[in-house]
């Protein structure tokens, strides 16, 4: 489904990703994981078009999406859920949520099954999206990804910024959507939380991968485990 | 005093409507128009010369709001271009300077072709009573007209998908594109929308007293007096500040004088900047 090679970015000229490459399947979930600093919202970013990469190629099923802008990325159906949100903060949830569909007409069906998801966003469907706190901040940038029916959902640190209760809360949203079938690609610092949440993984350090496999495999890697799980 | 207040409030909603499209610009692309007025103008001299020609007053008019709509579209398809590849502070300060420039070629174009042209839209028929003050019936309708406006936007940007989406590129660009929204094309449209609003504020200033080309100056400058009380990219705030300024302005015109209105509607901006920078309705980030 989406296939990530040779592929380079930074800033001012100086890359700070190397040669990156990944793919992800459908119906996967798949997690880049990496400490502060690796490069992961780089990655991302410049995956989704918001950033210009120095080299290399995205293919998205089947089409070159290469320095597209990432409004078109967003429209052909791969949905960046981004750490820093970028919700509308003046707007109400339900008007975040029906922009989330932009352009096509808000399936209600869809809807429901949103605030399903998230029983929180339906109780404060008529509040500013900016007085919320940050996990039904987190809540609501998910579901707005979710309101465009995505082919793929892009996460970028999804538990940042949360106390840890509210991170598996996250995750356990994320491992339903998975269960309904839809394709995941996260990038986590926090590695026991993505790991018990995807199938294989990618280790990106100082814009390097170092490692992949499955998430068993990656478990079992002393490496691993003294770095990220702090196993000694 | 009472007619002075209304008078007022029949400016302001003028003012108000012009703000609109100033603030909504600003908010959308970080581009401040100072053509603005001058564009104001233009659409009048097209409804003149268009009456002046024989055409009925409601094709004239009609023709006013899409030469205000066109001169939006050209901005954005020409002089703007240079404008868009910049951010920040030198984004406003070039846009600054080009619609300056826009600004007095236009109005000096119609100074050397028209340099008496005027419009004034003067409808028939005794006054009207309102409060035991005679309203001219051209400012009724002016309002009327005004007031309808502002609540078509009031709708359009609160009920319609594309009315929201204009609105999240104004509340973070970023987000806006992440959920597949082209900011540039939401610019496009409300540079064509505030030309049109700018020609609908000539047309219905013009049943209230005649515009003629030298007019553009001023309606810039209470326009962008309006869109720093009202706060940048708020619709209501504009609608809000127009009308408080409107009152403040008929009443200290009538009181003291012309220009020393126009002072103290600076000073109410500068006030405001200094007090509430967000603007009467705004909240701080
Ligand atoms: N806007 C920026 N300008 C310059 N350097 C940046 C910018 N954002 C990130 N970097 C640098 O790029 C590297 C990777 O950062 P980032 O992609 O944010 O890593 P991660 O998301 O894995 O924490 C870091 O060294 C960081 O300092
Ligand atoms: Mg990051």
């Amino acid at each position: 489904m989406l296939e990530v090679a040779g592929f380079s970015a930074g800033y001012q000229g100086n890359d700070v990703l190397h040669a990156v490459a990944f793919r992800v399947d459908a119906g996967e979930a798949v997690m880049i994981i990496g400490s502060n600093g690796a490069g992961k919202t780089t990655l991302f970013r410049a995956m989704c078009g918001l950033l210009s990469p120095s080299a290399g190629q995205v293919r998205f099923e089947g089409n070159d999406i290469t320095r597209l802008p990432a409004e078109r990325i967003a429209r052909l159906g791969l949905r960046f859920v981004s750490a820093e949100r970028h919700l509308f903060p003046r707007m109400t949830v339900q008007e975040n949520l029906l922009l989330g569909a932009y352009p096509h007409r808000p399936d209600p069906q869809t809807l429901s099954t949103v605030l399903e998801l998230f029983p929180r966003l339906a109780e404060r469907r008529r509040q500013h999206a900016g007085t919320m706190s940050g996990g039904e901040q987190q809540m609501l940038a998910v579901g707005r990804a979710l309101m465009s029916k995505p082919r793929l959902l892009v996460l970028d640190e999804p538990s940042t910024g949360l106390a840890p209760l509210l991170a598996q809360a996250t995750y356990k949203a994320l491992r339903v959507l998975r269960k309904q079938g839809l394709t995941v690609l996260v990038a986590e610092q926090q590695v026991p939380l993505a790991m018990a949440f995807s199938d294989r993984g990618y280790v990106l350090e100082n814009g390097f991968i170092r490692l992949q496999g499955t998430t068993a495999e990656l478990a079992a890697h002393p490496g691993i485990r003294s770095a990220y799980l702090g196993v000694t | 005093m009472i007619a002075n207040i209304l008078d007022g409030i029949v400016l302001g909603l003028q003012f108000g409507l012009l703000a609109v499209g100033l603030t909504l610009v600003y908010g959308l692309g970080g581009v401040l128009n100072l053509a603005h007025g001058q564009m104001a103008v233009a659409a009048a001299m097209v409804v003149a010369l268009a009456q002046a020609a024989g055409l009925p007053i409601w094709l004239a008019a009609g023709l006013g709001l899409l030469a205000g709509g066109l001169m939006g579209l050209i901005l954005d398809l020409t002089i703007l271009r240079p404008v868009y590849r910049l951010r920040g502070e030198a984004r406003v300060l070039l846009s600054l300077l080009l619609t300056l420039g826009v600004s007095f070629t236009v109005e000096g174009f119609l100074n050397w072709r028209y340099a008496l042209g005027a419009l004034s839209l003067r409808i028939g028929g005794g006054a009207v009573e309102i409060l035991g003050v005679p309203m001219r019936r051209g400012s009724l309708a002016a309002s009327a007209i005004t007031l309808a406006t502002f609540a078509a936007l009031f709708l359009f940007f609160r009920y319609t998908s594309l009315g929201r989406a204009v609105r999240s590129v104004i509340e973070d660009q970023e987000g806006a594109r992440l959920v597949g929204i082209y900011p540039h094309r939401m610019l496009r449209l409300i540079l064509v929308l505030s030309g049109v609003l700018a020609a609908l504020v000539a047309i219905t200033r013009a049943m209230v007293t005649p515009i003629d080309v030298h007019s553009g100056l001023s309606i810039t400058t209470f326009a962008l007096i309006v869109t720093v009380v009202g706060g940048l990219g708020n619709v209501a705030g504009a609608l809000l500040a127009g009308l408080i300024l409107g009152i403040v302005n008929a009443v200290a015109a009538d009181l003291i004088g012309t220009y020393i209105s126009l002072i103290i509607l600076l000073g109410a901006a500068a006030l405001t900047i200094l007090t509430r920078p967000a603007g009467l309705l705004g909240v701080r980030e």
